[in-house]
């Protein structure tokens, strides 16, 4: 185990935000934010969890992924450049969020390059939490407030200064110019919540067609900060914008938007059929994709146990309440609603 | 993790190829056909070879891009085609643009019809409105190798006579060997009903002309209602789920599995379809309806 002092940290932090972008926990109007910094002095170091994950880091929530150019009849398409980025302060939650999103953008053929050239210019820079917040249930989800899988390098505060564990050849090149010192003993473990949820999928299928969705759903805004707040939640509408525009040359932006699937038009395709028409069948379709879809497609959970969407709620649809309500086969009467498959999943 | 080159827009799964719109030609109302050729190299590449039923996005840049199953076959010297509906933004603006002008084409997408299962197969297409256009290379793929496939049968719908595509095809069908095509519509004109036309759902043609499932398959697409009871209808009959083939249409915005939009349960249209035989879309959690 390796130990760097406060100061020796400044010093680092000063020089990274010289070298690169560095993007850091950081006060915008009172809101802790992961955002670029210009100096360590703007940077918090004790904070819980900042207000949105670190998403933004890797997809941000508008960016663009095609710059078309038209001179005349000369049409021009280039993606647009990716600098290097180091992200410090990352909870361990945020990085497995985007672990999460890398299995879906990377893992899964195709891969989709703008996110992986983004993703191969970042390093990450964990800060284990001393403690689980309030709302925070990372361990029910297989993490833990100081796990340093998904981070390049991981530092846990000790007395005076910083535990340093390295974790990827990436993050070695990155501390290699530290003059890091050998530390006698171990960090403290960081303090858990109460005992994890006991979870099982098995009934998740069975519980589709239930009224439980659409009961939980009466009191859905459709606000989608859910979706935006979450590390994970990576659905993205995809428009083009006019930069400019005139009789022979015209500049146009493809962007990448955040979406989210409890919007009402979601699934509307053009024509105006909608398969998800109500909010019941798209908040079901939220928890499917985390607990049920992610499992079967990618082999993970999809959500990753940051507490977030449970704190923002304005009408209090707490993530971790669907899953007690879910680890168990409905005592209610199964169900007043039919889904319309199984009119058309005639026996053969 | 490893990236397929330094960012190479030829290995960009997002990346648009440059195409010249090439012909334009009115399939119906407010629905054309678009005839593009690819300009590029890389492009042409991309679309010398692909199956019947796969899809691509075209981009009317500027505006936006949306996916479309692919009317033509490769076999068609290089000329990519598209029937498109004016439904929604991109495709005014596709109807909108002159012969001559380009635009984007990223694809060929999807899996595609398993032309292979269907060879020696007694063949049912039933295409509804501009669901017939991703299966007008089926047809012409038959038609193209007539002798390895068996019967083939085309029922052809649209809600009205306006709204039916290709009919300048109809001879070419109906005059080729061992090939039959029977055409309603849901309420008629004049002229359609002067002229015999059948009026009347697809499900009643078909309960009219009552195919045997022996040794067939069937190809449908068409709106949301229309396969739904297509399929009780061809249940009736006593086809089994097995036997049905049909292409779904979902909203989507990359077709390669990530922006999350078109997902059926655990089954991305884009990527596990759109193709798909009916005992999977009824074995999905999610109903297309």
């Amino acid at each position: 185990m390796k130990f760097l002092s406060r100061e020796a940290l400044q010093t680092w932090l000063d020089r990274l935000a010289n070298e690169a972008t560095l993007i850091a926990p950081r006060l915008v109007d009172g809101i802790l934010l992961y955002r670029s910094v210009s100096s360590a002095r703007d940077i918090v170091l004790d904070y819980t969890r900042p207000k949105m994950s670190a998403k933004e880091v890797v997809l941000p929530s508008s960016e663009p992924i095609l710059l078309v150019e038209k001179r005349g009849q000369d049409v021009n398409l280039s993606e647009p450049p990716t600098g290097e980025q180091v992200v410090f302060g990352l909870r361990p939650c945020d990085a497995h969020g985007i672990a999460v999103l890398d299995a879906v953008f990377v893992a899964q053929e195709p891969v989709d390059l703008n996110y992986a050239r983004r993703r191969n210019a970042t390093t990450l820079v964990g800060l284990s939490c001393p403690q689980m917040w309030e709302d925070c249930f990372c361990t029910s989800m297989g993490g833990m407030p100081n796990d340093p899988s998904h981070v390049d390098v991981l530092l846990t505060e000790v007395e005076n200064g910083y535990a340093v564990t390295t974790v990827t050849d990436k993050g070695r090149t990155l501390v290699a110019e530290l003059s890091l010192q050998e530390m006698e003993y171990e960090p403290p473990e960081s303090v858990l919540n109460e005992a994890e949820l006991v979870l099982t999928q098995e009934h998740w299928p069975d519980r589709f067609a239930d009224q439980y969705w659409d009961l939980l759903a009466e009191r859905c805004l459709e606000c989608r900060m859910c979706a935006y707040l979450c590390p994970v939640c990576r659905c993205f509408d995809v428009r083009d914008q006019v930069v400019q525009q005139g009789i022979s040359y015209s500049k146009y932006d493809r962007l990448r938007c955040w979406d989210s699937c409890t919007g009402a038009n979601y699934r509307m395709v053009a024509g105006g059929h909608n398969p998800r028409a109500t909010k019941g069948q798209r908040l079901r379709n939220r928890f499917f994709c985390k607990f049920h879809y992610f499992p079967v497609e990618y082999g993970l959970s999809g959500c990753v146990g940051c507490g977030r969407c449970i704190e923002a709620c304005p009408v209090n649809i707490d993530i971790v309440e669907v899953l007690r309500d879910m680890s168990r086969a409905s005592n209610a009467p199964q169900t007043s609603k039919v889904s319309p498959n199984a009119e058309t999943g005639i026996t053969a | 993790m490893t990236v397929n080159g330094p960012g190479s827009p030829n290995q960009d799964p997002m990346h648009p190829y440059l195409g010249r719109l090439v012909g334009k030609k009115d399939l119906g109302t407010d629905i054309k056909l678009f005839q593009i050729e690819m300009v590029e190299s890389t492009g042409k590449a991309r679309f010398a070879d692909y199956q019947p039923g796969q899809f691509a996005f075209v981009s009317a840049l500027g505006i936006g891009e949306a996916p479309f199953g692919i009317a033509s076959t490769p076999s068609e010297s290089g000329v990519l085609e598209f029937g498109i509906a004016k439904v929604g933004n991109v495709t005014a603006a596709l109807h909108s643009l002159e012969v001559g002008e380009i635009v984007g084409v990223r694809g060929p997408l999807g899996n595609g019809f398993p032309m292979d299962e269907m060879k020696d197969k007694s063949i049912y297409v039933l295409g509804g409105g501009i669901g017939g256009a991703p299966l007008r290379p089926v047809i012409r793929d038959i038609l193209d190798q007539r002798s390895d496939y068996g019967h083939l049968t085309i029922l052809w719908a649209a809600r009205n006579p306006s709204l039916l595509v290709f009919t300048d095809e109809y001879e070419l069908w109906r005059s080729a060997p061992d090939t039959e095509l029977h055409v309603t519509v849901d309420e008629g004109d004049e002229e359609w009903r002067a002229a015999g036309g059948n009026e009347g759902l697809i499900t009643h043609l078909l309960e009219t002309i009552a195919p045997s499932p022996e040794d067939a398959v069937t190809i449908t697409c068409g709106p949301p209602a229309m396969l739904h009871f297509v399929t009780l209808t061809l249940n009736e009959l006593g086809f089994s789920l097995d036997q049905m083939w049909t292409t779904l249409e979902a909203r989507m915005h990359c077709g390669i599995g990530k922006c999350g939009r078109c997902n059926m349960g655990e089954k991305f249209v884009c990527v596990d379809g759109p193709v798909f035989r009916q005992d999977e879309v009824s074995g999905f959690l999610e109903s297309y309806l």
